[in-house]
């Protein structure tokens, strides 16, 4: 699998320091007013403003509201772009991570660096209404800063497809097209029912030196599984997890899904290794390939992936 | 002599036993031709002997160049080389099973030449205290530009990296275990040769002059050996700690200070401790895998507290 060096911060349009620091006051400004209004509005009756649609709580437990549906998003996940895209705001994305590479049409928008501790002077200076960012330890103080900004910040779950499915109606609601949200969401349903069981054994590879396989804990494990195959390492509660080869052979998957990165899917190098082939599936070439960015992620694809998989598994019978 | 025998049993005790255990049944009919046991464990277990013991010899040889009971094959600068080394190697998506072993090695060296060159600063010999400063500062340097790049990288293969790094044998095979055994024998033959030199340095620098040792060239010979145990430790199984630090101190303390002694016995110990710490990672926490370099620690760190309290109370 390659790691690929981000390529930093592209065409994003620099703040001066002046216009940066201006930015931020007046963010604090309309911030305060926002506050004020609010209170106003909560002596009221909730929710505010006449628009329900507009004030959700997130996966952190944070209350978020907008005064008006978001119209400058920047997404901080893969999947959300590719989500904010099938809900027809593609055009209202302003921002992505290096990571979001699908839809094509999203490798147009202007980069902010990473999802995980995002870089902030990079995303103000997109000037978003909205900024969503994966649900993590790690990005709680970016969204609590943000929004003492005064910009909305959102944290979504997105570790399952059914996590995905809220997502979808959430931010369907958010951008004022909750007709599309509920109908994505619906259709995200029906990829849960499961694909008849094809009672094939895989055991999922996300890499190979350490033998590192996919737990029950992973989106890729609810793929299999949907996909109508059946991990052997499901019963490991965590997304991944070093073992040895030996516990690899004495599972005895029917076959080894590995998961290559985007693009550029080589086939993997261990088949020719003694140590490797003491894998019945090694041995008998069942080693089945997954292209990275329809599998690696939970995402409006998901029934494309599940079908290909279903497809791929029923191979191996 | 009886304790050197004894530490041959146990040495060999460990090795059958890190072949019997694992995080799956062999049934014992069927273990002279499992291919879990043949393919797996045996070159697993070489392996980790070969690089135990390699530690071993090269940590004790170093703490008798620089006079410093803290010195250690990795406190020179060559664990952060070889790191280096390994994650621009998966960093580029260099092709080939041999690609990160090989930079890893590369690494190391580099590092080596490098600290050695710092080593030398003051003058024509090699200085202890430069080497040593030497090595922290360039095992800093290239520390830091390690996370440079892992933080300028992809967060799955970030992972990947790191834990390559913190050790382990998962990447054993009889391969492996080939290219290791052609390359060990000469710089263990080059260490086991200044057996007598060593110990008349440890009478200290002058003593050792007029008894006829020559000291720099020593050192440099001794440093070269070492690293190049290191190295080739590094590059297959990762940085792999405590093993070089505490197994010369424990073998001082069994068997006294005599290189002649203490080098064939650090590297049995060296060899037994690690196959012990890889055995116990691959079954505590089965079917998951522990880094081994975590167990050489936990277990490491008490039995050297153990050691060094029989050894300053008799």
């Amino acid at each position: 699998m390659a790691l690929r060096i981000a390529r930093r911060r592209s065409p994003i349009s620099a703040p001066t320091g002046v216009g940066i620091f201006a930015m931020r006051r007046l963010a604090h400004r309309t911030h305060l007013v926002r506050v004020v209004t609010l209170c106003v509005a909560a002596t009221r009756t909730a929710p505010a403003q006449g628009q329900p649609g507009l004030a959700v709580t997130d996966d952190a437990g944070r209350p978020v509201v907008l005064a008006a549906p978001a119209r400058r998003i920047v997404s901080l996940s893969p999947a959300i772009t590719e989500l904010l895209f099938a809900l027809g705001a593609g055009e209202r994305v302003v921002g992505r991570t290096t990571w979001c590479d699908y839809p094509p049409a999203a490798r147009a928008v202007p980069s902010v660096g990473d999802g995980l501790n995002p870089d902030l002077e990079a995303i103000l200076s997109r000037r978003p209404d909205l900024v969503v960012l994966y649900h993590s330890p790690l990005n709680v103080g970016a969204a609590t800063h943000l929004a003492s900004l005064g910009v909305a910040a959102i944290l979504l779950r997105q570790d399952r497809l059914e996590d995905l499915r809220r997502d979808a109606s959430i931010l369907g609601r958010l951008t004022a097209r909750a007709a599309a949200g509920d109908s994505l969401a619906v259709s995200i349903s029906e990829a849960l029912r499961p694909m008849p069981d094809l009672g094939v054994r895989v055991a999922i590879l996300a890499w190979e030196n350490p033998p590192t396989v996919i737990g029950g804990a992973s989106y890729l494990d609810e793929l299999a599984t949907l996909a109508g195959g059946h991990n052997v390492f499901h019963d490991l509660r965590t997304p991944a997890a070093v073992v040895s080869l030996e516990t690899l052979a004495a599972r005895d998957p029917d076959a080894l899904v590995v998961l290559a990165d985007s693009g550029a899917a080589k086939p993997p190098q261990f088949e020719r290794e003694p140590s490797w082939r003491v894998i019945r599936a090694v041995r008998t070439g069942k080693v089945l390939v997954l292209a990275g960015t329809l599998f690696g992620r939970p995402s409006p694809r998901a029934p494309v992936a599940i079908s290909d998989f279903h497809r791929l598994l029923a191979g191996v019978r | 002599m009886k304790r050197g025998l004894g530490l041959v049993v146990v040495a060999l005790a460990a090795l059958a036993l890190a072949v019997a255990v694992g995080p799956t049944r062999v049934p014992w009919p069927e273990f002279a031709h499992s291919p879990i046991v043949r393919e797996l464990r045996l070159p697993r277990a070489l392996l980790g002997f070969l690089v135990g013991g390699a530690l071993g010899v090269a940590g004790a040889a170093l703490q008798a160049i620089v006079r410093n009971p803290l010195a250690d094959p990795f406190l020179l600068g060559l664990s952060g080389g070889a790191g280096l080394g390994a994650v621009l190697a998966i960093a580029f998506a260099a092709g080939g099973p041999w690609a990160t072993p090989l930079a890893a090695f590369a690494g190391a060296l580099a590092a080596m030449a490098l600290v050695y060159r710092i080593g030398l600063a003051g003058g024509g010999e090699l200085e202890p205290r430069m080497l040593i400063l030497g090595g922290v500062a360039v095992g800093a340097f290239a520390g830091a530009v390690t996370t440079a790049v892992v933080s300028l990288a992809d967060a799955v293969a970030l992972r990947n990296a790191l834990l390559w790094l913190w050790g382990g044998l998962s990447g054993a095979s009889w391969d492996t275990l080939a290219v290791v055994c052609a390359y060990l024998p000469i710089p263990l033959a080059l260490l086991f040769a200044a057996a007598r030199p060593l110990d008349l340095l440890a009478l200290g620098e002058e003593p050792a002059r007029y008894l006829g040792a020559d000291v720099a060239s020593l050192r440099r010979r001794v440093y070269v050996a070492a690293s190049l145990l290191t190295a080739v430790a590094v590059a297959v199984s990762g940085v792999i700690g405590f093993v070089g630090l505490i197994v010369p101190h424990g073998m001082r303390a069994l068997l006294g200070d005599r290189h002649r002694v203490l080098l064939p016995a650090a590297f049995l110990g060296g060899g037994t401790l690690l196959v012990l710490a890889d055995a116990a990672a691959r079954v505590v926490v089965a079917p998951r895998e522990l880094p081994v370099g975590i167990v050489t620690a936990l277990v490491g760190v008490p039995v050297f507290a153990l050691l060094v309290r029989r050894w300053t109370t008799s």
